[in-house]
């Protein structure tokens, strides 16, 4: 049976030998090349634009600005408030305000750099406390994003029954996504004058939407398609190059190729939101929860993007996976003239990890119980409730990953200058609180296979992979028998974005229902007994049934004004378990070991699912160690450091299937869960290793050294 | 301009190339051999490294006219016979291919350390590839299949 079994990757033999096309790889005859021409102020208004000398660049054939844009100038995943072209004012370093087509990306890129700007300097706001306090408006409404709230029990109650209380206060960083392939994609003219774009995306029905109001054209006018896309966590979620591209296509009818440099990158893309989180907790002496008080601040940057997804999302997990009778979590989110931040794996929960974990081992060391102790006593199980007055029934897998680790806990042997950590979490799979559907079909054709229609993006993590396995688990054929057509709006239905790790659990619960269907009829029609597709493809035709649809929405409700509800319909579950080495004379952390327990519902590819674990690792040693964007001085690979092969520990993985009855063959979801317990194992065995007690993020050795001259702990 | 000739996945080639000109536009605008990605155009990623004279190089940083008269080696030489490298073959099996944009470069890379005949093992595999960043894999099932070829 395909599901449960490690089969390759369908697309790992065209990108073993370099044949898969990236956004920057498609060429088309005729093409030009547009570069984008962006703010060098972080605040201002534009007081003139002198691009005479632009014009006169050989090969530079459009200029083009805001006046260009024939319908809304303005973008945003949930809040419209992004404009594609400054409009005369800027709040961000990057703000884009031109876009420059010509014959050559040499011309492109000289033309861009010969455009004179000049501006009237506004004050800044780089940080969520002056942005309360200022005077200064960001937007029209205010420097507050949003602001939302998780409340349940009585809060002073349970803080008058604690005999410890435990208060700390902890600091996050910007982070890049860092993908390594850097942001592109083309735009041309079909037959039928629609304008196609094909672009690295993790959504490409969304992206369709967004052209569509930015060009004033029917949705049916624009098809997207997605370029085999290298990585993406998070940062290809809001538009990147589409609306330029779309945009130079309308005005010139001829191909347009637009692809950003990694400096380009990395002052465009979406950030990972810094957070302030002021966490309160308190426990009786034999280490039970009593009460957390959590104060989360964000800085979302100039613009909301994702910035009220990741407030919510950090409000709901603030407990980390444990049950807690009295709760008060207040989550803002504010605007600076900082870059924007949006979507980045975990969305605000790797942060949240941080500080829940470092709790939990300070409670512990303070009332003598042993860390892997108190998550038992406190952890969540089957018939337990969230934060949010979520009763779990079913798929609870939490106390299971702390028993897989338990014997290697047990087992630890420390070292002078080592320590060992844990680092726990629960993940609530796909949105919050909101309809979060996914649709797919297939059809029976011609030549005697089944068309798989899929919407999803595929963006390096498998899906494609692992969505197949399911329908050919539904459909009891082997992969010869089906031709996978993915992630093309003229192809596919909008399957939701590729985010939230909710691909496998959603939409592979669609493509089982497609199967489900499509194989209902198949039985009917004697295909099990032996007839062939293309024999039951011409009775299909006839009766006019060659298409077959499968539509999954998880089963969740709205939080309430409190914070009360059923966000998601199922949780992943793990636990990490960490050893460092300090290196004394430099303060240098080194990860040498993880052990890695995943309650994944069931592991529909286990390879993948390793592969997943370990990548978050490797980003998780990145948000702990080594990662920080510093807006403005961060530009490029050489001072945005990732971790690297020699970064990387050794690592075992302990896959937990505590299966899920609403999800494909019990599947959840592990993109994300593989990194957010990641940091918080290491800063926790930091803490072993040094006595040290991490409160700010990265803890790079600089950041250690400082702290060890300054007293230690 | 400067005539420079030089061999290319064993084929000799002669061609026109401009003093500015990068090993990877060569390739990638002027040939066409899309396998070579940029990632950074400033060395840190090695996503663009192709192989001079059976070494690992950065060809964003590697002027064309550096290889007048040398060996240059790109991702499709290792399949040149029709079948796949067993470093490519193990990639595949091990899961060492996620977004794929680094697999060429890291094969490459992993290719020269193979093919150079000196000892090797985990920290010298550890130490060949460090130059080349992967953002999805965490290196693990990458080096676990750069270890099967080189059977350790």
């Amino acid at each position: 049976m395909p599901v449960g079994k490690p089969i390759e990757r369908l697309d790992a033999l065209e990108k073993v030998l370099g044949a898969a096309k990236f956004g920057a790889d498609i060429k088309r005859e005729g093409m030009l090349y547009g570069v984008v021409v962006r703010s060098q102020k972080a605040h201002a208004r534009i007081h003139h634009i002198d691009t005479s000398q632009a014009q006169m660049i050989p090969g530079v054939v459009k200029i083009l600005s805001f006046r260009d844009i024939p319908g809304k100038n303005r973008f945003g995943v949930l809040r419209k408030d992004q404009p594609y072209l400054s409009e005369g004012y800027v709040r961000f370093l990057g703000d884009p305000i031109l876009l420059v087509l010509a014959e050559s990306e040499r011309a492109a890129r000289e033309a861009a750099a010969s455009i004179r700007i000049t501006y009237g300097e506004l004050e800044g706001i780089f940080g969520p406390s002056s942005s309360a306090l200022s005077n200064v408006k960001i937007h029209e409404d205010g420097n507050l994003l949003c602001q939302k709230k998780v409340i349940r029990g009585d809060i002073q109650k349970g803080f008058s029954t604690s005999d410890l209380v435990v208060e700390n206060t902890y600091q996050t960083q910007f982070l890049d996504h860092a993908f390594l392939e850097c942001e592109a994609g083309v735009g041309f003219l079909d037959e039928l004058g629609r304008i196609v774009i094909i672009s690295s995306t993790q959504n490409v029905h969304y992206k369709r939407k967004e052209v569509a109001t930015l060009l004033a054209l029917p949705e049916e006018k624009i098809r997207v398609i997605q370029a085999t896309t290298g990585g993406g966590f998070g940062g290809k979620l809001d538009m990147t190059v589409e609306g330029y591209v779309a945009l130079a296509v309308y005005h010139t009818k001829r191909p347009v190729m637009i692809r950003y440099t990694r400096s380009e990158s990395m002052l465009a893309n979406t950030k990972r939101h810094p957070l302030t989180i002021s966490y309160k907790t308190g426990a009786t002496k034999d280490g039970r929860l009593t009460a957390i008080q959590v104060r989360v601040v964000g800085d979302t940057g100039a613009y909301a993007s994702y910035g009220e997804v990741v407030a919510q999302r950090a409000a709901v997990h603030a407990s980390g996976p444990y049950e807690v009778p009295n709760v008060y979590v207040e989550s803002l989110m504010y605007y600076t003239n900082n870059p924007p931040c949006g979507a980045m794996r975990g969305f605000g929960i790797p942060q949240m990890a941080f500080a829940h974990e470092s709790q939990m081992d300070e409670i512990a060391r303070l009332l003598g119980i042993d860390p892997l102790q108190i998550r038992l006593i406190n952890g969540l199980k089957r018939g337990a409730s969230t934060i949010t007055g979520q009763r779990l029934t079913h798929s609870v897998g939490y106390i299971d990953t702390l028993k897989a680790i338990e014997p290697f806990w047990r087992d630890r042997r420390k070292g002078d200058w080592e320590g060992y950590g844990l680092g726990s979490m629960y993940y609530g799979i796909g949105n919050t609180g909101v309809p979060n559907p996914s649709s797919c079909y297939l059809t029976l054709r011609e030549d005697g296979k089944i068309g798989f229609h899929l919407g999803a993006c595929e963006i390096g993590q498998g899906s494609d992979t692992v969505l197949l396995q399911i329908l050919l688990q539904t459909l009891s054929v082997g992969p010869e028998g089906v031709e996978l057509i993915r992630a093309d709006t003229d192809l596919s239905k909008d399957a939701g974005s590729t985010s939230a790790s909710r691909q496998t659990y959603i939409t592979g619960k669609a493509v089982q229902l497609a199967g489900e269907a499509l194989k209902g009829y198949l039985e009917e029609k004697g295909f099990y007994r032996g007839r062939s597709l293309k024999e039951i493809y011409l009775e299909a035709k006839e009766e006019g049934r060659i298409l077959f649809e499968g539509f999954f929405d998880p089963p969740t409700t709205p939080l309430d004004p409190q914070g009360q509800g059923i966000p998601y319909a199922t949780y992943a579950f793990a636990t990490h378990m960490t050893k460092v080495e300090i290196e004394p004379a430099t303060m240098r952390c080194r990860v040498k070991k993880v052990i890695a327990a995943h309650d994944v519902g069931r592991a529909v590819n286990p390879v993948n699912i390793r592969g997943q674990i370990y990548g978050g690792i490797a980003m998780g040693i990145g948000l702990a160690l080594m990662e920080e964007f510093v807006p403005g001085k961060t530009l490029n690979l050489n001072n945005y450091y990732v971790a690297t092969i020699k970064d990387m520990p050794e690592v075992e993985t302990i896959l937990i299937e505590d299966p899920e009855p609403t999800g494909p063959y019990g599947a959840k979801g592990v993109g994300e869960p593989a990194l957010i317990p990641q940091a918080a194992s290491i800063v926790n065995a930091i803490r072993d290793a040094t006595g040290m007690r991490i409160l700010k993020l990265p803890c790079n050795f600089e950041r250690l050294w400082l702290q060890r001259l300054s007293g230690g702990t | 301009m400067h005539r420079i000739e030089f061999t290319l996945n064993g084929e000799r080639l002669e061609l026109d190339v401009e003093d500015h000109m990068t090993l990877l536009e060569l390739l990638r605008d002027r040939l066409g051999i899309t396998s070579v990605k940029e990632g950074c155009g400033i060395g840190e990623c090695g996503a663009c490294t192709v192989l001079l004279d059976d070494k690992p190089i950065y060809s964003c940083l590697t002027l064309a006219l550096k290889v007048r008269g040398r060996d240059v080696k790109t991702v499709e030489y290792l399949s040149l016979d029709g079948r796949l490298h067993p470093l490519q073959e193990a990639f595949i099996k091990r899961g060492a291919v996620q977004c794929g944009f680094c697999t060429p470069g890291m094969l490459l890379t992993a290719y020269s350390l193979i093919q150079s005949g000196k000892k090797v093992d985990e920290d010298t595999i550890r130490e060949a590839l460090s130059g080349n960043l992967c953002r999805c894999t965490g290196y693990i099932q990458i080096l676990e299949a750069v270890k099967d070829v080189a059977h350790i």
